[in-house]
């Protein structure tokens, strides 16, 4: 509808900058209150987070490009949310919504919609979700792996109007807020959310004063098909055909089994459709609903597109996608649980996306991140006499994938997040929670092998202070490691998976699946998370190049040999063995195809 | 002012800039290219210029002098090219990778790139050394230190040659003395090598952000030694009364030994000095809210400062590099004279970040030049002289400006060079814009509650412009605007800040007592420095900082306590201004909510006395100054009109000009557009107001 009308204005390139400078200047201050504003550390340290402008239609106009376990969800979401009340929505509405089978992406994340009205009729929509430290349930912050059902896991919130009007609707906020933990906490993140939203709102209305409502209109719709004929531009360089890439979902101990997502993309002149398969779903919390694979689906494509910012539903105009029959891991139904989702399997479906899209374009790839492999922890804090429990984010922090002209980051990941997330420092973490972090840093031979490798993974080791502590691991990447690209593959695995190790006395065990469990002061745990994929044959690596990872502790002597067929005589001058380099490497080089 | 001169010398990326004021107050100005290779040699240059000037030799200017200011891009320089120190790294076992991991972040705008490179390591893996020891968050030591492990380091250290050690191991800050140990072992093993200590540099709470700032200063002081021993020596031949003082990033001097032992505060001191001489030139006029806009060659930088209180950063990251030290803030943008206008992949016009710099520089500078930038823009409408600037020394083509703007803009965009060139005006100004935003909305600040003060040679073209994008009514353009910023050095004073870290709930006597201790103990360490100075008594003056939060968040702020004593009857205060500072902030307060102090900082002071104020006498009216008339574009259709220019050299004070018109002073160009009017001030500033019957506001 936007387009139409706007059409018959004419744009002025100038005028359209402009607008554009405008609308990522509101969303950057969206971000920046939310961010200062909220109490939660998975909002202040994890940035997971993440705001949008809509039009009326609604389309999105500017996604903050903040965390990928965001990207695109936010789009049925908003379509549905606002198909819900049609017709009935009204200057000073305010509305929160965070169920998974209304559009939304895990229910812990849970978002605020704000319509922005022009001259009494409804022009924008401002967009906050966040991940709050609760949603009610059974399980403090949400994650129940003993959940069968979503009914097991939390509070669900189908679209709700909490202000009518203009009037807050106390009962219904009261309702919310009573259902959840740490009920103060929660109220300061309502109104850090609500508080972006306004913020927002504030800077578009200011927008349409100064430029009229035609010439942003048109700008608006412009920047949208800009953002189409630029996705389009690029898929028109994919040679048509169906490309078909698969992922193994680990069983994360949950004792139904791998599992195997497929995603088959075909390119038909500039439109490009995605067909996503995954097996049954099952009573456990790693289903995903509709909306959340959206997301795994878009980041997979980005990962191939390497767009820079902005980000606009232009851009998905030629792609559709089918995520596969309802019922499925990557389309779920009600009843099933979920709340692992934003990273399992999310992970694993943006793999299949990519490794589709590495068969289309082998030349613009990169290889897969490390997965997340982590943390959460709780105990009593003698301290303050208080309760504490947190995600430990630096847990999940692992290697990013290489790429056809370098290595991948160390620490960058997990993938769903790309870059997204900060760790937090050792000593504000020691200052917030009685544990002493003993470790945190890059691990030996973490990093896939490749002629570019791989991110390294981290270690983080801990040992809580003067109480026990409860320790509870999710995620995944236990046993494979991170997809390699153009022919990358290791040799050495277990470096390169997620992994932790227990160590109480004189025992030690290393454990590879989900589990909650509970230490005494004086053992010690380390969470190791996996290292990003290779790019390209590790033979071809310059020895130069594996020397200088030798030096720094990255490569170990007998990665070296075994990874990358380079043999280094004397580890303290680290002279190689050139004879012999060449030789292995003759001999290893087919077998990395 | 005793003596006959103040001089102050400001290296900037393409020009050094040099301000010379007299005991009368005038205050002239030089400039000599930049020489990043052998920075002594720009400063001889410009002291040549100054020596043919006056007629005098350089050594009679010197040693007239009561100080010489140095506001140098050595660090700076190194840090960009990373041609710093080799350095190595002591620190605690399993924490050596802090660095690298950077917090496992990757910043904003590259997320999917997959060319965006990591940071280049300033110690590489092998020269970062753990050691076995450890001190827990309450202070105590769980593992005394391992001086085995601190002897192996140093036999690896002069194995690799390394020149600059950084130690700093977790929670030193509450117990520095495993620091203290081991940099004994390390001077007793390398001697000479240059240390850095994180418990004494950065005293504050976050292991990351100190090593960080540790290991960039260890990799920056060899350099900064090195630099200063040559100035320092050439000064000295010349007869120099005073050591050569040093501007630093925090906006105050230091002397040479402070800037060998803090290298780190030295590294953006450029435009650090631009609140002080925003501050300067708006007293006259009463304006305590001032934002200041420099906009050279390549960039533009803003900063902002209100009730005579300047925005700070700490621990920010800073050509990638984590920094935690107090730097003035401010906010650089890629806008500048030089700004290259491009089409993007989506086919709209972007002006910068890149520039084409002073080689080949804009296509009207004819050196070769063929992609359009703003000074072509600018050039084409009708604002620059095509005779030249700079009084004529370096001629515009304006042939040469119009073409690339067509070739590169016009032809592709589909119209009127005269409309592509507004629109490269609209856009960089737009840019700069969003940029005056993030030192004013997301720090909780209205704009149009400040002046703006314009410095640097180009930003007088764009600024009645940028004032009427952000609704302000008030600018101040000083005649020296191209050398503010190394005016602003010569009126500042010696700066050093002493902070310490006290992680406390506010809630109990104890916690007030020892906060206070820690003040009384780290102001009496700056007290003795500034002593040794030089500084008497009665020019020392300190004042105090708290970094405070809500029990449970996050992020601090930075409340300013001036001189209060903390104790059970200024704490109430004390918090109240937190709770207003959060509020400004972000919206809202907890009053009912537990008060923390994270990190305490007191800035001392050495007050140096001030030059004169220069004054403009009864000169020639804006009538007589009109030089002529060009046609110039004040709107987006590219329309021109007929533009009255005066030579502002004449001018005497209370010369009034009404917009539009063009005011060419020998090196900046001021354009009123229409709605603007300016009076010279006898202070040497001209007073540009909006009229009311345009100002809404």
């Amino acid at each position: 509808m936007a387009r139409k009308t706007a059409k018959k204005i004419k744009v002025d390139p100038i005028t359209l900058s402009v607008v554009r400078g405008i609308l990522e200047t509101t969303q950057r201050e969206m971000t920046l209150s939310l961010e200062k504003t909220a109490r939660s550390s998975v909002f202040n340290l994890a940035h997971d987070y993440s705001t949008a402008l809509f039009n009326a239609t609604p389309e999105m106009i500017l996604q903050g490009q903040d965390i990928p376990i965001h990207l695109g969800s936010l789009i049925p979401a908003m379509k549905v949310v606002a198909g819900y009340f049609g017709g009935d929505i009204h200057e000073g509405d305010l509305l929160i919504h965070n169920d998974p089978a209304w559009g939304g992406s895990h229910a812990i994340d849970t978002c605020f919609y704000k319509p922005v009205f022009w001259k009494g009729r409804l022009k924008y929509w401002t967009v906050c979700k966040g991940h709050l430290t609760d949603i009610g349930g059974p399980v403090p912050a949400g994650y129940n792996p003993n959940a069968r059902e979503i009914y097991a896991e939390c509070l669900r919130i189908p679209p709700v109007k909490v202000w009518d009007r203009g009037t807050p609707r106390k009962d219904v906020l009261n309702f919310i807020l009573t259902n959840m933990r740490a009920r103060r906490d929660q109220e300061g993140d309502f109104n850090a959310l609500i508080g972006a939203c306004q913020v927002g709102e504030r800077a578009l209305i200011a927008m349409l004063e100064k430029y009229g409502e035609e010439t942003v209109d048109a700008c608006i719709a412009t920047l949208l098909d800009m953002a189409e004929r630029q996705m389009r531009g690029l898929i028109a360089t994919v040679p048509d055909g169906t490309y078909e890439g698969s992922a193994i979902l680990e069983d994360a101990g949950h004792g139904f089994g791998d599992f195997e997502i497929r995603a088959k993309v075909t390119i038909t002149g500039d439109n490009c459709h995605i067909e996503i398969s995954s097996p049954p779903q099952i009573p456990y919390f790693i289903n995903s609903y509709e909306g959340n694979s959206y997301s795994g689906v878009y980041l997979g494509l980005m990962m191939f597109a390497q767009l820079p910012p902005p980000y606009n539903e232009g851009l998905y105009r030629c792609v559709s996608v089918d995520m596969g029959p309802k019922g499925t891991i990557c389309n779920a139904a009600e009843p099933a649980p979920h709340m692992n989702c934003t990273t399992t399997p999310m992970e694993t479906l943006t793999d299949a996306v990519r490794l589709a899209f590495e068969k289309a374009v082998p030349s613009r790839v990169s290889a897969s991140w490390g997965h997340a492999n982590g943390l959460n922890i709780a105990g009593w804090d003698k301290r303050h006499n208080e309760e504490y429990v947190t995600m430990v984010l630096a847990t999940i922090i692992s290697g990013a994938g290489a790429t056809p002209s370098q290595d991948g980051w160390h620490a960058c990941g997990p993938e769903c997040c790309f870059g997204a997330l900060t760790s937090g420092d050792v000593e504000l973490l020691e200052y917030s929670y009685p544990i002493i972090i003993h470790r945190y840093s890059l691990m030996t031979d973490s990093g896939g092998a490749g002629k570019f490798r791989g991110g390294s993974g981290t270690a983080w080791e801990v040992e809580p202070l003067n109480d026990d502590m409860t320790f509870i691991t999710f995620g995944e990447g236990r046993r494979i490691p991170a997809v390699g690209a153009a022919g990358a593959s290791s040799t050495m695995i277990d470096t390169k998976v997620g992994r932790l190790e227990l160590v109480e006395g004189t025992q030690s065990q290393t454990i590879r699946e989900n589990v909650i469990k509970v230490i005494k002061p004086g053992a010690r745990i380390t969470n190791m998370n996996p290292g990003g994929g290779g790019y390209g044959n590790p033979m071809e690596r310059p020895v130069d190049k594996v020397v200088r990872d030798v030096k720094n502790g990255l490569v170990s002597v007998k990665g070296a040999q075994e990874d990358y067929g380079v043999i280094i005589r004397d580890p303290a001058t680290l002279d190689v063995d050139i004879a012999a380099t060449s030789a292995l490497r003759a001999k290893r080089a087919p077998a990395a195809e | 002012m005793k003596s006959d001169y103040r001089l102050g010398i400001d290296a900037g990326g393409t020009f050094t800039d040099f301000v010379l004021a007299d005991r009368t107050g005038q205050v002239r100005l030089f400039k000599a290219l930049s020489t990043p290779q052998d920075p002594t040699l720009a400063i001889r240059n410009g002291l040549q210029l100054i020596s043919e000037d006056l007629g005098v030799p350089a050594e009679h200017v010197v040693s007239n002098c009561d100080l010489c200011i140095n506001g140098t891009t050595v660090g700076l320089n190194a840090l960009i090219t990373h041609s710093g120190a080799k350095t190595g790294l002591i620190c605690t076992a399993g924490h050596e990778d802090s660095l690298e991991i950077r917090l496992g972040h990757k910043e904003d705008g590259y997320r999917y790139d997959p060319e965006y490179p990591p940071a280049t390591m300033l110690v590489p893996r092998y020269l970062r050394r753990g050691i076995r020891e450890r001190i827990l968050s309450d202070g105590s030591v769980r593992e005394p230190l391992n001086e085995a492990d601190v002897r192996a380091a140093c036999g690896v250290f002069k194995a690799e040659g390394v020149e600059s050690v950084a130690i700093s191991f977790v929670w030193s800050v509450l117990h520095p003395e495993h620091e203290l140990r081991a940099a004994a072992i390390v001077r007793e093993m390398m001697p000479g090598v240059i240390l850095t200590l994180g418990s004494a540099l950065y005293p504050q709470v976050r292991e990351y952000t100190r090593t960080s700032t540790a290991v960039v200063n260890a990799y920056l002081a060899p350099i900064m030694k090195r630099y200063v021993a040559a100035v320092d020596s050439y000064f000295r031949s010349l007869g120099a009364k005073q050591p050569v003082r040093y501007f630093q990033s925090n906006g105050g001097l230091a002397i040479g030994q402070a800037m060998t032992d803090r290298s780190v505060y030295a590294i953006n001191s450029g435009p650090a000095s631009a609140p002080a001489a925003g501050q300067y030139v708006c007293a006259p006029f009463g304006y305590g809210n001032v934002i200041t806009l420099d906009m050279g060659g390549t960039s533009f930088d803003i900063t902002l400062t209100r009730d005579g209180s300047t925005n700070i950063n700490k621990n920010i990251d800073f050509l990638r590099y984590r920094i935690g030290v107090p730097m003035i803030q401010v906010e650089t943008l890629g806008a500048g004279g030089g700004s290259v206008g491009w089409i993007d992949e989506m086919g709209l016009l972007q002006v910068g970040p890149q520039s084409a710099g002073s080689d080949p520089g804009p296509a009207c500078y004819g050196q070769g030049g063929k992609l359009p930038t703003v000074s072509d823009a600018n050039l084409v409408l009708g604002y620059l002289n095509p005779d030249g600037l700079v009084g004529g020394r370096l001629p515009l083509d304006h042939q040469k400006a119009h073409d690339a703007i067509k070739t590169n803009l016009a032809d592709p965009l589909k119209m009127s060079v005269e409309r592509a060139a507004y629109g490269m005006f609209t856009i960089v100004n737009a840019n700069m814009v969003n940029g005056i935003r993030r030192v004013t909305v997301e720090r909780g600040y209205d704009p149009r509650d400040f002046v703006l003060v314009g410095a640097g040679g180009a930003t007088a073209a764009h600024i009645t412009a940028l004032a009427d994008a952000m609704g302000i009514n008030t600018i101040v353009l000083p005649k020296l605007a191209s050398g503010l910023c190394a005016f602003g050095q010569i009126i500042s004073d010696v700066k050093y800040n002493y902070m310490a870290t006290a992680p406390v709930r506010l809630d109990n006597d104890a916690a007030l007592s020892r906060i206070d201790a820690l003040f009384n103990q780290i102001e009496a360490q700056g007290t003795a420095h500034l002593k040794t100075d030089g500084f008497k008594a009665k020019d020392i003056v300190t004042r105090r900082s708290l970094d405070m939060r809500y029990v449970g968040q996050v992020h601090e702020c930075t409340v300013e306590i001036g001189t209060f004593k903390v104790d059970a009857k200024s704490v109430a205060k004390i918090t109240d201004a937190f709770h207003k500072r959060h509020k400004d902030l972000y919206t809202y307060a907890e009053p009912q909510s537990v008060v923390e102090v994270v990190n305490i900082e007191s800035t001392v002071y050495g007050i140096v006395d001030k030059p004169g104020r220069m004054t403009i006498g009864k000169g020639a009216t804006a009538k007589k100054a009109l030089k002529g008339h060009r046609d110039a574009v004040f709107s987006a259709d590219g329309k021109r009109v007929r533009t009255p220019i005066y030579d502002g050299t004449p001018l005497g004070a209370g010369a009034l000009i009404r917009g539009p018109a063009v005011i060419e002073e020998v090196t900046t160009t001021i354009v009123l557009e229409p709605g603007w009017t300016a009076r010279l001030h006898e202070s040497g500033s001209y007073l540009i107001t909006r009229d009311r019957k345009k100002g809404a506001t």
